[in-house]
């Protein structure tokens, strides 16, 4: 992030009871209303505000290959697929393009610390407030410089 | 060092794999004699891990054994049971033993296996799976450390042409694509339409281009095996027309290896299909005459000159 805003999470990490404050405050508002898992590395801005750590196999890159036909979890048939709820929600935020996006592997870490002094810090990435045009612009760069190397497949 | 399926694909011949469950007691031989079935029949088997959340013989050890057995592996790993620590572990030893195809999964729940009560990993999902094995391929670990000797992998990952919302699942799959997957294994196809739908899309992305993409095919002896896929397997589907033909065939087993070969012959027709996968669950020993009445044998046999002339630079 900026200087200031690190500087504002070292001062706060500093003391170890405001930092579990802040993380109380952060449960506190994103449990009850997003049914958050406190990953520690919150990725709602990417997903139209669903947690996709409420899938039960926590797939940060979903969904699973055992969505069914009527868009409900393989696991628990009376739920909805987390990723399906991701993909409608998107739809209907503009946001579509946000699902290009590769999330890398979590870091256990951060679980169970505030997002929100993590994202302070500089340790995982901003909230991603744009339609997600940089991701998907990203996703073919990619595939392109895919096809150059290797000429071929493989 | 490439697989055999690996040169098999890239000198453009249409595939063939096969796939063998482990056996569910520490029994080599089992292993060994389905080999049998699978010998100079098909390129690659795939062998489960833990399929369905049942425990079996590990899919690693299975691998070596069917290396033994004169069968080239397709090492199944899923992420249910194994963190990243372990599934990399896995990796190098697998490849230190000769198995270098892989095929990353996020594996079923464990609430449908025998033992529902275990706590699964999920460390990683199938896409940083798949990030991770190319990784190490070009010599890091996933934390980004150097391998000194890195493993050589031929790495897969599994694609559902039924899943919905399509949209979605083909920009799931270019994800999988992108992370380092070049090869492709699908759900078993029994809707011909929906399937060429979704390889429709498919192409329009390129992303046959990118990688191989190997159809799933299933011979059934029942039409109870049928119904009980389209009603209890989740993201499966199964077209009307070949339940009514199971249910009336006077040898449902006959029938159910016409319906295969048929649905093979389709998919060798279709642009972008590499090959198929023919996955009978719990009938192995049909594999031969699905593929030979299909009409893929012999299977080619490919030399290290071959693999030259084919050009794959690496």
């Amino acid at each position: 992030m900026s200087k200031l805003s690190e500087g504002f999470a070292a001062a706060c990490e500093k003391v170890p009871a405001v930092a579990r404050l802040i993380a109380f405050a952060e449960d506190c508002f994103k449990k009850p209303v997003f049914g958050c898992h406190s990953c520690g590395q919150c990725e709602l801005s990417q997903n139209a505000f669903v947690c996709c750590m409420r899938c039960p196999k926590q797939i940060r890159n979903g969904p699973c290959g055992g969505t069914r036909a009527n868009g409900h979890c393989e696991v628990y048939p009376e739920r909805k697929c987390i990723w399906w709820l991701i993909y409608q929600r998107s739809q209907r935020l503009g946001w579509r393009k946000k699902l290009f996006k590769y999330h890398r592997p979590v870091d256990r870490r951060l679980e169970n610390t505030s997002s929100w002094l993590n994202m302070f810090a500089g340790r995982i990435e901003p909230l991603s407030l744009d339609n997600g045009e940089a991701y998907e612009a990203d996703a073919r760069r990619q595939e392109a410089e895919l096809r150059e190397r290797r000429g071929e497949k493989g | 060092m490439r697989s055999n399926l690996e040169r098999m694909l890239r000198a453009g011949h249409f595939a063939v794999c096969g796939e063998m469950s482990p056996p569910q007691g520490a029994d080599k031989a089992a292993i060994l004699t389905k080999c049998a079935h699978f010998r100079d029949v098909v390129d690659a088997v795939n062998l489960t891990d833990n399929q369905t959340a049942v425990v079996r013989m590990s899919s690693v050890m299975s691998s070596v054994f069917a290396l033994e057995g004169g069968v080239e592996p397709i090492l199944q790993m899923t992420c249910r049971d194994r963190n990243r620590l372990a599934q990399q572990a896995d990796i190098l030893g697998a490849s230190a033993a000769g198995i270098h195809n892989i095929l990353c999964l996020t594996g079923d729940y464990m609430s449908f296996g025998n033992h529902p009560g275990a706590k699964g990993a999920f460390d990683l999902d199938s896409i940083q799976l798949i990030h991770t094995a190319a990784e190490m391929h070009a010599g890091r670990f996933e934390c980004g450390d150097e391998i000194k000797t890195p493993p050589s992998l031929f790495i897969g990952g599994a694609a559902n042409p039924f899943g919905e919302p399509l949209d979605f699942r083909i920009i799931r799959l270019g994800k999988k694509i992108r992370a380092g997957a070049q090869f492709l294994q699908t759900q078993p196809v029994f809707d011909i339409p929906r399937f060429e739908q979704w390889m429709t899309a498919v192409r329009g992305e390129g992303y046959d281009t990118l990688a191989y993409i190997l159809v799933g095919v299933m011979p059934v002896r029942s039409v109870r095996a049928l119904e009980h896929m389209r009603d209890n397997v989740p993201g499966m589907r199964i077209a009307d027309e070949y339940i009514a033909r199971m249910k009336n065939a006077a040898d449902p087993k006959e029938e159910g290896v016409a319906i295969c070969t048929e649905i093979i012959r389709r998919l060798r027709a279709t642009p972008g299909v590499s090959g198929v996968h023919i996955m009978p669950v719990m009938w192995e020993s049909i594999t031969p005459r699905v593929v030979a009445e299909a009409g893929l044998l012999p299977r080619p046999v490919l030399t290290p000159v071959a693999d030259v002339e084919a050009g794959g630079a690496a």
